[in-house]
């Protein structure tokens, strides 16, 4: 099986800051992976490289065979890739389900027509259903997480890219979210790349994690390998000290979340 | 902004009994008021158009009076230096008025920022003086004078002006509720949120224009028609700035609350004619306290409580009859 997305030597610049520097790696369909790194690795950039809201300097995109580069953020939706944002960036002024229906209108699936009977079941699917004609200016935190999940599954991707989808969610909201993207995957067999800087919400949903710091990959493995890993230790927690277990310990306790 | 929904059966009646009203007004008004109201339909028209693009996109269009403007002008000269009849004079206006628009449109909508706008009152400015300039084709600061009129009678243009702002209201308002216009107040909500959805938010927005620029410079050559006279007046940015007051005070994004902004702020203006030269300072303090006080607007959010109202009201009478 070729992978779906493969992403070669890929580059980003911001004027002396190297946001983004010769990251390559590439996803098998129907993959669950996820982005480590700490805030201002890069993993933004990179999703913003990925899906056509930024041009990347040097490197190359393939996605599903065909190369991404240049292409505009909308076309690259229309092929199958959607994404969603780190600050949710709802639709002011309209109901939920309206915020949907602008998914369902996307050239990719605009002609299967019935928008607003599509935009409701998926709205019951991410458990919003009775939410749906509520304005979306009423929606909590984790329901416009939701919501933006939603609104992206409408034009039916085939690789979908989360930005940090926990961030800034209670602890009641996020096992709710994990297990709403779990069944995602389950059901559809959607391949799902995930950033977080914590590694504790990745341990029950990825079964890859590629960590970054300072726009490098630094390394690749399953979730535990990337907790003991030396350079993810050294991104969180810096260089220095002598016991190397004891800063292992700190370092396990802090991507758990429970320091 | 708020969201002004589908329509209602309310919706339809209310709007007949408007129409029904305008039209039985040149019956009862002296040949001055239905003057006035011919000029009122035409700012209604032409605020409709600006509350289309602007209204729903929220890319606010600060030289409106180009494509006005561009579409009188065409009309004028194919009259008076062409001779041809004035019913070509509307087609042409709009056709015209669009090609304006792509002109700025499409370099500027793609942009973030005030470029747009400002490209449009520059616009609007450039094509005033170039009007001035070239007073030997145009007629400089007297403009074109003369047009042979369409209709004779004042009341029939008072009629055909009310039939095209049926017209205006009616197509905008049925693209508003349809997908485009869902597509169209998605990008006022967030332009990136749009492309992540796959729509193509350029396409949307400039095509908003040329739609918007249509209906404008067929309004301007109506206007032409009416006045049988085009100056540079027309290109004016006060003329834009009132326009886009007349939408304020309507209620932004629901098409129909131009209607009765411009006919609001035109009654007044006449209204207040007895003030002679405080006009303009009692004008401006109730425009200064509606915008303050009610930002939202006065029209449409108006008809949304009233509609509201009329649905308890038929609610209650309903259970009234049934127990």
């Amino acid at each position: 099986m070729s992978a779906l997305l493969e992403v070669e030597g890929l580059t980003k610049r911001f004027g002396g800051l190297t946001a983004v520097k010769h990251v390559s790696f590439a996803l098998e369909p129907g993959e669950i992976t996820g982005i480590l790194g700490p805030n201002g690795a890069g993993k933004t950039t990179l999703f913003n490289l990925l899906t056509g809201f930024m041009r990347p300097d040097r490197g190359a995109i393939a996605f599903d065979g065909a190369p991404l580069i240049g292409v505009a953020p909308h076309r690259i939706v229309n092929r199958g890739l959607a994404r969603t944002f780190q600050l949710t960036r709802p639709f002011i002024g309209m109901t939920v389900v309206e915020n949907v229906i602008v998914g369902c209108l996307a050239p990719r699936v605009r002609a299967e027509g019935h928008t607003e009977v599509r935009a409701r079941d998926m709205l019951d699917r991410v458990g919003l259903g009775s939410k749906a004609d509520l304005m979306v200016d009423a929606l909590s935190y984790g329901d416009l997480r939701r919501l933006e999940i939603a609104r992206e599954l409408v034009t039916r991707p085939k690789l979908l890219l989360l930005d940090e989808p926990f961030a800034g969610l209670g602890t009641s909201e996020i096992e709710p979210l994990a297990a709403l993207i779990r069944e995602l995957h389950k059901s559809e067999g959607l391949t799902i790349l995930i950033i977080e800087h914590r590694l504790r919400e990745f341990m029950q949903l990825v079964r890859r994690v590629i960590a970054m710091d300072f726009g490098e990959i630094i390394a690749t493995g399953t979730p535990n390998e990337i907790v003991r890993h030396p350079r993810v230790v050294e991104a969180y927690i810096g260089r220095g000290g002598d016991d190397l277990e004891a800063r292992l310990g700190v370092a396990t306790e802090v991507v758990r979340g429970t320091a | 902004m708020l969201a002004w929904g589908s329509l209602s059966k309310t919706d339809v009646i209310a709007a007949i009994a408007v129409i029904a009203l305008l039209a039985v007004a040149p019956l009862v008004g002296s040949r001055y008021i239905v003057g006035i109201m011919t000029v009122a339909l035409c700012y209604a028209i032409w605020a409709t158009s600006w509350d289309f693009m602007s209204g729903l996109t929220g890319r606010e269009n600060f030289g409106h009076a180009l494509f006005i403007g561009t579409g009188a002008y065409t009309a004028g000269f194919l009259n008076v230096s062409f001779g041809l009849s004035p019913c070509w004079g509307f087609p042409a206006a709009a056709i015209v008025a669009v090609l304006f628009s792509l002109v700025i449109g499409i370099p500027t909508l793609r942009l973030r920022g005030p470029y747009f706008a400002l490209a449009m009152l520059s616009g609007a400015v450039v094509m005033q003086k170039l009007s001035i300039i070239f007073s030997e084709t145009t007629g400089g600061q007297d403009g074109l004078n003369g047009l042979s009129p369409m209709l004779r009678s004042q009341v029939s243009a008072y009629y055909f002006t009310l039939a095209a702002l049926v017209v205006t209201v009616i197509v905008l308002k049925f693209i508003a509720l349809s997908p485009w216009g869902t597509i169209l107040r998605a990008i006022r909500g967030d332009e990136a949120t749009c492309q992540a959805a796959g729509i193509n938010v350029n396409f949307y927005k400039i095509s908003a224009l040329m739609i918007s620029a249509a209906f404008a410079g067929f309004g301007g050559a109506l206007y032409a028609n009416y006045q049988l006279q085009v100056g540079p007046d027309l290109f004016d940015v006060a003329l834009s700035i009132n326009i886009i007051i007349m939408v304020y005070v309507g209620g932004m994004g629901s098409i129909y609350g131009a209607v009765g902004g411009a006919l609001l702020l035109i009654g007044l203006t006449e209204g207040l004619r007895s003030f002679s030269e405080y006009r303009l300072w009692v004008y401006t303090l109730i425009l200064i306290l509606i915008l303050f006080f009610i930002p939202n607007g006065v029209i449409a959010p108006a008809w949304v409580r009233l509609r509201e109202w009329i649905k308890g009201r038929g609610a209650l009478f309903t259970r009234r009859a049934s127990a």
